[in-house]
């Protein structure tokens, strides 16, 4: 039974088919979402997965002077590091597939390696668009990382573990929004920073670097490099509402509260201006690391 | 127009195809990082060779092709050459032509500025203020259609006065229309002067000195935000603005706020001149007689498009067909200003800087310019050499 059980796992549930499936339909409630708040009609359902399905389809140009093997190895690693964090996370208000003390620390660093593939990809090229856009992901990856990474051990402290599983049956009973309420916003500022949507935009600013470290994909590896996104999206959502939001005890509440803070973060999508790199690092080493540190010290005093 | 152009360095090229740009254009910054340090322009990817097309075409028929040099701000040329052919024939446009040519010219106005804002908030990556800002410039549009018949090229000139009169219901449409414009436009007002957010990118950036202005011959509401007192309508008043004055509206700072806040505040005193118009429309003919010959002679005319001011200079020859049409408008003399102001920014404000001199290039482009790189530098290709590229092109393909 066993083998079966992880193939399972591995392939369909809850990391796999399910996930690339739920990360497309979430950034699909994202582009929807954001396009009824801007006055604009917006994708139909299917438009995420019509999209990947034509990239998939097409020709990958392997562009002159890059390394091929890295091109084109990237983006699998990037979309397989988002799906392998997956099975550390409760996905659908299920229990994580597996655990081990620690495992926290495991699935933020393979959250990150999405980030850290697409800066490789795009310094691997010769455009100047991809290396600019590569700078500027590497930077806002070392100003978001650390207070992502405070805000997401505030829950864990209060815990006393640092496994999301035991983290999450934690929360269940808790609501730390409340006893945490400046972690929450960091943790939730971050995760817009990670998945790089508006206004932390400026790695891919299309009015400056056209489409930033991912300009020269084509093809398989910018569908692959999508779904790594969509995937990250699901699984931030879910850490962020299984630690905040009074936990995802079942497939119901797990749906209602990552699309709650969804909404959220669409919101201020539709509503800030993008941020240019410097005041993107600005504000998350002045005010964002600061808050969390607050919260941490209330957190020891209290 | 170079300004430090280090050499191997880093360049990042802008245009002539890119998403920042919606017309081509090719700007080169040289980033040390993200910051600026030099930076070039390159015209010429959508000349169209229009004034030599002038020249072919006879008087009536050049209306036509007059009102197509810009998309944007036709009516503006359009009015620019009719005065200008009215001058040399030595007429005048009847009162009431003359007054709904310039409402006509404060719609269009009201239409150009709304789209910038939209445009400019793109560029700062504010897609919520630019998908509203052209919603409801869509309302001027339909203002303009059910006036004209036409939402672009509206056609309203006649040489010799206008095509159509304004009639009670249209002007009442026209007054609503102002109600819900003006409306919308208190509201983005308050929007890029309060918004923090937004602030940020545009307060202190590309700042221009009154004195910088005026060197680089900034023209429009670019100069009137650094406090140049330079607006046709008031300075040299034509078709209607004696009539019915315009107060200039003028700003100290300089920076990118001031470029949006110069701008929003013209569209409500061209609101109140639509109005003031409507309720005071002069009565008289809408048309006089024009000679089908216009008299040998040279003409001026200097009007305040949108983007600023449009130079027209046209030579007859007593035919039926202008000897020469020249036609300057207002971005070339505002391009400079980007090349000077980006140094030292962020490449993030470039797009920015770029987009707050409203440019228009389709509009501008009077030549082409083609350079072959030798010998490490490039140089300009002479007609010659251009000529034997082509034979050598062709035969190449043959082959």
């Amino acid at each position: 039974m066993k083998p079966i059980l992880t193939i399972i796992a591995l392939w369909l549930f809850p990391s796999g088919l399910f996930l690339l499936i739920a990360g497309l339909l979430y950034q699909w409630f994202d582009r929807k979402l954001l396009a009824l708040l801007q006055n604009r009609i917006g994708p139909r359902w299917f438009q995420p997965f019509a999209d990947t399905l034509k990239l998939l389809a097409k020709e990958e140009i392997i562009p002159e002077g890059v390394n091929p093997y890295l091109f084109v190895g990237l983006p699998p690693v990037a979309l397989a590091g988002a799906l392998t964090a997956a099975l550390y996370v409760p996905i659908a208000g299920l229990a994580p597939s597996y655990g081990f003390s620690g495992d926290l620390i495991v699935v933020l660093y393979l959250l990150s390696l999405l980030t850290l593939c697409m800066g490789l990809a795009g310094t691997n090229t010769l455009d100047r668009f991809s290396l600019i856009g590569a700078t500027r992901t590497l930077t806002q990856l070392f100003s978001y990382e650390a207070p992502f990474l405070l805000a997401m051990l505030g829950p864990a402290m209060a815990a006393g573990s640092w496994q999301v599983g035991t983290i999450t049956a934690y929360a269940e009973n808790h609501w730390l929004i409340l006893t945490q309420p400046l972690g929450f916003i960091v943790a939730l500022v971050g995760l817009m920073g990670k998945l790089e949507m508006p206004p932390f935009d400026a790695p891919e600013a299309h009015t400056e670097i056209v489409s930033g470290a991912l300009t020269e994909y084509s093809g398989r590896g910018l569908a692959t490099f999508n779904l790594g996104r969509a995937v990250e999206l699901v699984v931030g959502l879910t850490l962020v509402s299984a630690f905040y939001l009074g936990g995802v005890s079942n497939p119901l509440l797990f749906v209602s509260k990552t699309l709650a803070l969804l909404f959220v973060m669409v919101g201020l999508q539709a509503l800030l201006t993008r941020l240019r790199i410097d005041q993107t690092v600005g504000l998350w080493w002045r005010y964002g690391t600061l808050l969390v540190l607050v919260q941490w010290f209330i957190m020891i005093l209290g | 127009m170079d300004t430090n152009f280090p050499q191997n360095n880093f360049t990042v090229p802008i245009g002539p195809q890119h998403p920042a740009l919606k017309e081509p254009g090719l700007f080169k910054f040289v980033v040390d990082g993200e910051i600026i340090t030099g930076a070039s322009v390159r015209l010429g990817y959508a000349h169209r060779g229009i004034e030599k097309a002038a020249e072919g075409r006879n008087w009536v028929q050049n209306l036509y092709l007059i009102e197509r040099v810009c998309g944007i701000c036709s009516h503006i040329h359009a009015l620019a050459y009719c005065l200008a052919v009215e001058q040399l024939a030595n007429i005048q446009a009847p009162p009431r032509a003359q007054a709904i040519r310039t409402l006509v010219a404060e719609l269009e106005r009201i239409h150009s500025h709304l789209l910038w804002m939209g445009v400019s908030a793109h560029e700062a990556g504010f897609d919520t203020l630019f998908m509203y800002a052209w919603r409801d410039r869509e309302k001027v549009m339909d203002l303009l259609e059910g006036l004209t018949g036409n939402r672009v090229n509206y056609s309203a000139n006649l040489l010799g006065g206008v095509k159509f009169d304004i009639g009670t219901a249209q002007a009442q449409s026209i007054r609503e229309g102002l109600n819900f414009i003006e409306d919308r436009v208190r509201h983005y007002q308050d929007v890029v002067t309060h918004d923090e957010m937004f602030l940020q990118r545009t307060r202190g950036i590309g700042v221009m000195t009154r004195a910088q202005a005026e060197v680089m011959g900034a023209v429009g509401p670019t100069a009137r935000a650094s406090n140049v007192p330079r607006d046709l309508r008031t300075i040299a008043p034509y078709a209607a603005y004696s009539q019915f004055p315009v107060q200039m509206i003028l700003d100290t700072r300089g920076d990118l706020e001031a470029r949006f806040e110069v701008r929003l505040d013209e569209l409500f005193e061209s609101i109140r001149l639509i109005r003031e118009i409507l309720n005071a429309l002069p009565e008289s003919e809408l048309t006089i007689r024009m000679p089908r010959r216009i008299p040998a002679g040279e003409a001026v005319v200097r009007l305040e498009a949108p983007r600023g001011e449009v130079f027209y200079f046209i030579k007859g020859n007593g035919t039926d067909k202008p000897e020469r049409l020249k036609i300057r408008t207002p971005t070339i003399c505002n391009l400079n200003s980007v090349v000077h102001l980006a140094i030292g920014h962020q490449l993030a404000d470039a797009p920015m800087i770029l987009a707050g001199i409203d440019p228009c290039f389709s509009c501008n482009d009077r030549m082409v310019q083609v350079s072959k790189v030798k010998d490490g530098s490039e140089h300009d290709m002479t007609w010659k050499e251009l000529r034997q590229y082509g034979i050598d092109y062709y035969r190449q393909l043959s082959k």
